[in-house]
């Protein structure tokens, strides 16, 4: 990885710049491969391990010296198996951030940045062998905590940036179907009464962790990452856990502004 | 140059630990992995049952006695036959054929609800009555004809399972529109979907009618229950309607869906059921699981009738007719046979 990163910086032809100051906006969309456990009481009370992807697309625009908007969607496949591996559980899910940090430590080559965010996350997990409960539905809407630390290594005076992203939602709302409400009691008779619920930490945790290295090679910049999230609720006696750690590659574009 | 590089380590370990700490918080797990061990599964089963199970009261069961019965029957030198064979007994203390277990060999479902009580259908007579009659569905479980010169119409619909379009009830209509009665045969309909006997019955109104109640859990606790929530039936607002003089024909063997079907019809004033009384099963059934990978289902949702009454026993019927051997010798089927004659005197 050393001699990529020289060799690459080498041919880049970069000069040293302020990223924080010129890198008015990066796109970067990642793709990224890793493992998941699946949990649903309402489908089954194990843990269902596998394996998934991810697609995640992020926007970071910087609208003052220090305040930066990022906006994350994420697409996330998994394919799990139960512990007797006779059974499938598949997860989709999408989500949607839209945080806003402020600089609050502004170092020559190391910020801390730290906001908030609102996200939207939307999806579920299919079981292919129940029968009147095959799928567990899963919206969710919460506000939570980022912090952003950022860093950036100078090799042969090229910006490599070295980031680590922190997210801890708060509270929010989410779709919590009451113990043994059936979708057919839900949907089919419209009693919806009770589906939705508060959440905060007496109810749900969840942690996501974001560590990406930005490598510019010639005119492009590559984006090498890692991704934690973990996502537990325990709402009317139903757990869930959706939990994952997925590699990442992609290419960041960078739109400077004068 | 020097003190820049010491900067940049110290910047990378603060980095560091605060990864490692962040993963450390989120990343504690306890899985649950793989167990075949008998009594393992034998608890897990019996808290299954216990923590979702919707009838212990109204059954007047005591599932901490049944534990007690059967628990010394397993240990962990037992093999999977004796588990499964244990398992099964015990779920047939609670008399729900809704309660199964599908082992990687074997699936177990309570029987009591029918083998105990006349079938009150022979195949064979009802192949002379399903002569010539068109089908339907992907797997031929509806059948319908005319009988008496075309001035009654017989569907037989034999599984909920089968799901039938608004287009294929509309083509049945059609061929019964000469016809001045109909006849409804849900005997031995296992259940199946309940979109699928709520889309027939729709056809039997033109007022959305109050026909039940569906309640869930709220909880682990056997008495942890939601209000009951009102059910009704929608009437079909496209399409042909049937208001004239139904007669629903049953027998011991129409569970679940089927069971559904008849107590929700049954209140229509233009249908009249007749046979036998239905099996029950008014556990609306979810499914879970054991840590050897066994699925189960149970009962989970009762639904009750318009009176708030359960019907996890039967509906009983509004005339009560069973077959009659001297008609069976004759190739008759004396529940057809009556529906014709009443609904014959009633045109």
């Amino acid at each position: 990885m050393g001699i990529l990163i020289l060799f690459a910086c080498s041919q880049s032809g970069l000069t040293q710049i302020d990223t924080l100051a010129l890198r008015a906006m990066d796109e970067a969309t990642s793709f990224g491969f890793g493992s998941y456990q699946l949990k649903d009481t309402y489908l089954s009370p194990f843990i269902y391990q596998g394996w998934g992807g991810r697609i995640l697309n992020e926007r970071v625009t910087w609208l003052q010296s220090k305040l930066s908007r990022q906006r994350i969607i994420g697409v996330d496949l998994a394919t799990t198996k139960n512990p007797a591996e006779n059974v499938n559980d598949f997860g989709i899910f999408v989500d949607y951030s839209h945080a806003y940090h402020y600089n609050v430590f502004n170092g020559n080559d190391f910020n801390i940045l730290f906001g908030a965010s609102a996200s939207i996350m939307g999806g579920f997990i299919y079981n292919t062998r129940n029968g009147n409960n095959p799928l567990s539905a899963k919206a969710d809407v919460s506000l939570s905590l980022s912090l952003m630390l950022m860093y950036t290594l100078w090799i042969n005076e090229a910006p490599v940036t070295l980031r680590y992203q922190g997210m801890l939602p708060v509270a929010g709302l989410f779709f919590a179907p009451p113990y043994g409400a059936s979708y057919y009691e839900m949907f089919n008779e419209g009693n919806l009464s009770d589906v939705l619920a508060f959440n905060s930490f007496h109810n749900k945790l969840g942690l996501t962790n974001y560590v990406t290295i930005d490598i510019p090679i010639y005119t492009q910049t590559l984006r090498l990452g890692y991704l934690y999230s973990y996502y537990t609720t325990d709402v009317h006696s139903i757990q869930t856990r959706i939990f994952s750690n997925t590699l990442l590659i992609g290419w960041v574009k960078e739109f400077y502004l004068k | 140059m020097g003190q820049r590089i010491l900067s940049q380590m110290k910047n990378m370990k603060l980095i560091f630990q605060l990864c490692l700490w962040a993963a450390i918080i989120s990343g504690c797990t306890v899985d649950d992995e793989y167990n075949e061990s008998p009594r393992r599964n034998f608890d897990a089963f019996w808290q299954l049952i216990d923590e979702n199970y919707c009838f212990f009261e109204y059954k007047n069961v005591d599932w901490n006695a049944v534990y007690e019965e059967y628990s010394p029957l397993i240990s962990d030198s037992s093999n999977q036959y004796d588990l499964f064979r244990t398992l099964a007994n015990m779920a047939d203390e609670l008399q729900d054929g809704h309660i199964n277990i599908t082992s990687f060999y074997a699936f177990s479902a309570y029987e009591g609800w029918h083998s105990e009580y006349p079938s009150n259908l022979n195949w064979n007579v009802i192949q002379t009555y399903l002569e010539g009659s068109q089908r339907t569905g992907d797997y031929d479980e509806i059948r319908y004809k005319t009988l008496s010169d075309g001035k009654i119409g017989y569907i037989y619909y034999g599984s909920f399972h089968e799901s039938i379009l608004e287009t294929e009830l509309n083509k049945i209509f059609d061929s019964f529109a000469n016809c001045n009665g109909l006849i409804i045969d849900v005997r031995n309909n296992g259940g199946g979907s309940l979109t699928n006997s709520d889309r027939l019955a729709a056809r039997f109104t033109d007022k959305r009618v109050h026909c039940g109640y569906i309640l869930h859990k709220t909880g682990k606790g056997h008495n942890d229950f939601s209000e009951p929530y009102p059910l009704y039936l929608e009437p079909y607002s496209i399409g042909h309607l049937w208001l004239k003089p139904v007669i629903v024909l049953t027998n011991r063997r129409c569970y679940s869906a089927g069971n559904n079907f008849v107590s929700k019809v049954g209140i229509l004033p233009n249908v009249t059921t007749l046979g036998d009384t239905t099996g029950g099963g008014s556990g609306f059934p979810l499914t879970s699981e054991l840590p050897n990978g066994w699925r189960v289902r149970f009962s989970s949702s009762p639904i009750l009738d318009v009176n708030k009454q359960q019907t996890e026993f039967g509906v009983a019927p509004n005339i009560p007719v069973a077959l009659d051997p001297a008609d069976e010798e004759r190739h008759l089927d004396t529940l057809i046979e009556t529906a014709i004659q009443i609904l014959s005197g009633a045109q």
